[in-house]
């Protein structure tokens, strides 16, 4: 065991009877399993495959804080709206829902979203799925969210239910040096369709983690659009684990947006289980100073018919530094897949840097599998263009900028948040440091 | 309006302009012609202030002021235009888009207010008019999949809406059709002003039948060979350039 791992391991034995109040043995008894994992296995290193390019220190060099009250006096709120957006908005402080702040009022029957900490005190049946399941977590980093998860949201749609609004999950990390862990499940029931938000917001300088597990499962013929919009602001790392299932003809379109925070992984796994099933998923990140920004994709085709399309558009300046890995697993009777996969990045300083790598595993014939990947700069001959017309230097990168994203920007149908992650982009990038 | 003393200019250390002189007065048209690769874009691209050409020598006056001192933009923005030719393709970006921030950053400059939306395509639909421009060509990237011809235009359109006091066209009738051709010295023959210039490069007479010139130039070498007026263009048109290169060297 190393310090950081004896440090939780010191910090559950404290904290954990607090925490599990109230709660069914059987969730009492998956956070000693996975704080068991910890202890045994520990952290990922830059030894391990997967965390090869990940500067883990930030990450790993020193336990979280992971004493969460979720309560706090005073928060620039107004701040973190995106402006125009209609939603229902669910406030999380540091991984707790905050009801104070929250603005939950009027969901349509058929729609439950409910906060985990409160469902799990609803009795040891409240949670059908999740209280059976045995596995284990797959890294240090979901086993550290396994044993000290304190809330988390828990949607579930009723079969053929539209949601009329989107569903808003705002997630301030508002600590000094805490680790704020949701777990979340999204559930959708036979052809529910709802779109959702989930932002991830923090004021710079906390020294604070927040690492995220999120299970969704879409029955048959539903449909998600579920939109991960990440601007923490400097100081705050993130780990956003994702793992959906999807049924047959259900439709998913995920896009996470990476935009803030000094080191963000973002771990998105998508089971294909029913034939006709499709998703879609989209990237945009953005990276300045040292920021870096690592996506893992995994798409696993189980199922014939199914579609997948997977489209990352990358900026990095100064010395940031991106990592794409997009993983596609064809398996055995997944025939007529079609999958295709695209990662673009754009460097804006010979400083910043990329690694991209595709993994292609196929054990079906007669299947459609393509996969591209490039690395540019801003063409000068378009800079030059645009300042010919009058545009000023700054503008003129920052709407080449925008033009380079803008195929992915284009599929987000959330207009006031389309327009939100364009602003935002250019702030970001443009922003003298 | 633009006064070229003994210009000379390289690229990656090759010289190109070998001490250029050019005086185009106020309402005037001047025709700038020579073979391939004699310098004619690079002249255009010193002139509009394109990154990578070091000016070597001579100076250059536009309407009162060291236009060699000024940024490309603060160049456009004082009214002078450059109409590229070989226009630039510029993915995720609408026309219209560029055509708004290019026109507000100009009256900005001036002193005016920028246009609101509404007001700007009330503008833009009656200047894509004007060029025989269909309407959707507004709403596509910027040149992205546009033909040959359809650049050239769109590059006209610019221009239209811009209103510069000195455009430069750059082979803008290269590559287009008769009706196209048309159009392009229309556009230019109602920007003919007496606070308007317009220098046009080519290698055809035939447009200089629709705009016609009040001086012709011939680039060769880096350097002015020849100047006259409008039958000088026909007299190339005719020999070639065999004959003034002969009589230069
Ligand atoms: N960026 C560059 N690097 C190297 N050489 C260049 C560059 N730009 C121009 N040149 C050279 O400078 C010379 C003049 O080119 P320029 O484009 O000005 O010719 P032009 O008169 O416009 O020709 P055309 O009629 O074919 O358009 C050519 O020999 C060309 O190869
Ligand atoms: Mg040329």
């Amino acid at each position: 065991m190393n310090d950081t791992v004896t440090q939780y391991s010191e910090q559950f034995a404290a904290l954990s009877p607090v925490f599990s109040e109230g709660e069914p043995d059987w969730m009492t008894r998956q956070r000693g399993a996975a704080m068991d994992s910890l202890r045994q296995s520990g952290f990922p290193g830059q030894r391990d495959e997967d965390w090869r390019y990940m500067p883990l220190r930030p990450l790993t060099a020193r336990a979280f804080d992971t004493d969460i009250t979720g309560e706090v006096d005073d928060l620039p709120l107004d701040h973190w709206l995106i402006p125009g957006l209609e939603s229902h908005r669910f406030v999380f402080v540091d991984g707790v829902l905050n009801d104070a702040i929250s603005s939950n009022t009027g969901l349509s029957p058929g729609i439950s979203v409910r906060s985990l900490a409160s469902v799990l005190r609803q009795g040891p049946d409240a949670l059908p799925g999740v209280s059976a399941d045995e596995s284990l977590p797959g890294n240090g980093f979901l086993a550290l969210n396994a044993a000290f998860f304190r809330d988390g949201y828990v949607v579930d749609l009723d079969a053929d239910l539209e949601a009329d609004s989107v569903l808003e999950f705002l997630f301030v990390s508002a600590g000094k040096g805490k680790a704020g862990q949701a777990r979340n499940i999204l559930r959708l029931g036979p052809n529910a369709r709802v779109k959702v938000v989930e932002r991830h917001v923090s004021l710079d300088g906390l020294n604070a983690l927040v690492n995220t597990s999120t299970r969704v499962v879409l029955e048959a013929g539903a449909s998600l659009d579920y939109h991960l919009v990440e601007t923490m602001g400097r100081g705050t790392s993130m780990i956003n684990d994702v793992v959906v299932d999807q049924s047959r003809d259900s439709n998913l379109q995920i896009m996470t947006a990476t935009l803030g925070g000094d080191v963000v992984r973002n771990n998105l796994k998508v089971r294909l289980n029913g034939p006709g099933a499709h998703c879609e998923l989209l990237g945009m990140y953005a990276a300045t100073g040292r920021q870096h920004v690592d996506n893992h994709t995994g798409v696993v085709h189980a199922a014939p018919h199914c579609s997948s399309r997977e489209l990352y558009k990358g900026v990095l300046d100064k010395r940031s530094r991106g990592v794409f890995h997009g993983r596609i697993r064809v398996d055995q009777g997944a025939v007529k897949t079609d999958a295709d996969q695209t990662n673009d990045n754009l460097l804006l300083s010979p400083d910043a840097e990329i690694d991209t790598k595709p993994q292609l595993e196929i054990y079906a014939d007669d299947v459609k599998c393509a996969h591209g990947a490039t690395v540019g700069q801003l063409d000068a001959n378009a800079l030059f263009y645009l300042r010919s017309r009058g545009i000023d230097p700054e503008n003129a990168r920052s709407l080449l900028t925008y033009g380079f994203v803008n195929d992915v920007l284009g599929d987000v149908e959330v207009e006031p948040l389309r327009d939100f992650l364009a602003a935002e982009l250019s702030r970001r990038l443009i922003s003298h440091e | 309006m633009l006064s070229i003393k003994n210009l000379s200019a390289s690229v990656e250390g090759k010289t190109i302009l070998r001490g250029i002189d050019l005086e185009v007065g106020a309402g005037e048209v001047h025709a700038i012609m020579g073979p391939n690769g004699s310098g004619k874009s690079t002249l255009a691209s010193v002139l509009a202030g394109r990154d990578g050409y070091e000016v070597t020598g001579g100076a250059v006056t536009y309407r009162g002021m060291d236009l060699l001192d000024m940024e490309p933009e603060i160049r456009a923005r004082e009214g002078l235009f450059l109409a590229f030719q070989y226009p630039v393709e510029i993915p995720g970006v609408t026309n219209l888009y560029l055509l708004k921030a290019g026109l507000n950053a100009i009256r900005k400059h001036r002193g005016e207010e920028e246009l609101d939306a509404m007001d700007f395509l009330k503008l833009i639909k009656e200047k894509a008019a004007l060029v025989d421009m269909k309407q959707e060509f507004l709403y596509r990237a910027v040149n992205e999949g546009f033909s040959g011809g359809e650049k050239k235009r769109n590059e006209i359109l610019q221009m239209a809406l811009l209103e510069p006091h000195l455009g430069i066209l750059d082979e803008t009738d290269s590559g287009l059709d008769i009706d196209a051709l048309r159009i392009v010295a229309e556009g230019v023959n109602k920007l003919r002003g007496a606070d308007r210039a317009i220098v046009v490069v080519t290698h055809y007479q035939r447009l200089l039948n629709h705009i016609v010139p009040d001086h012709v130039h011939v680039l060769a070498g880096g350097r002015f060979i020849r100047s006259g007026g409008k039958e000088l263009a026909l007299e190339l048109e005719e020999k070639g350039y065999g004959w003034i290169e002969e009589q230069a060297a």
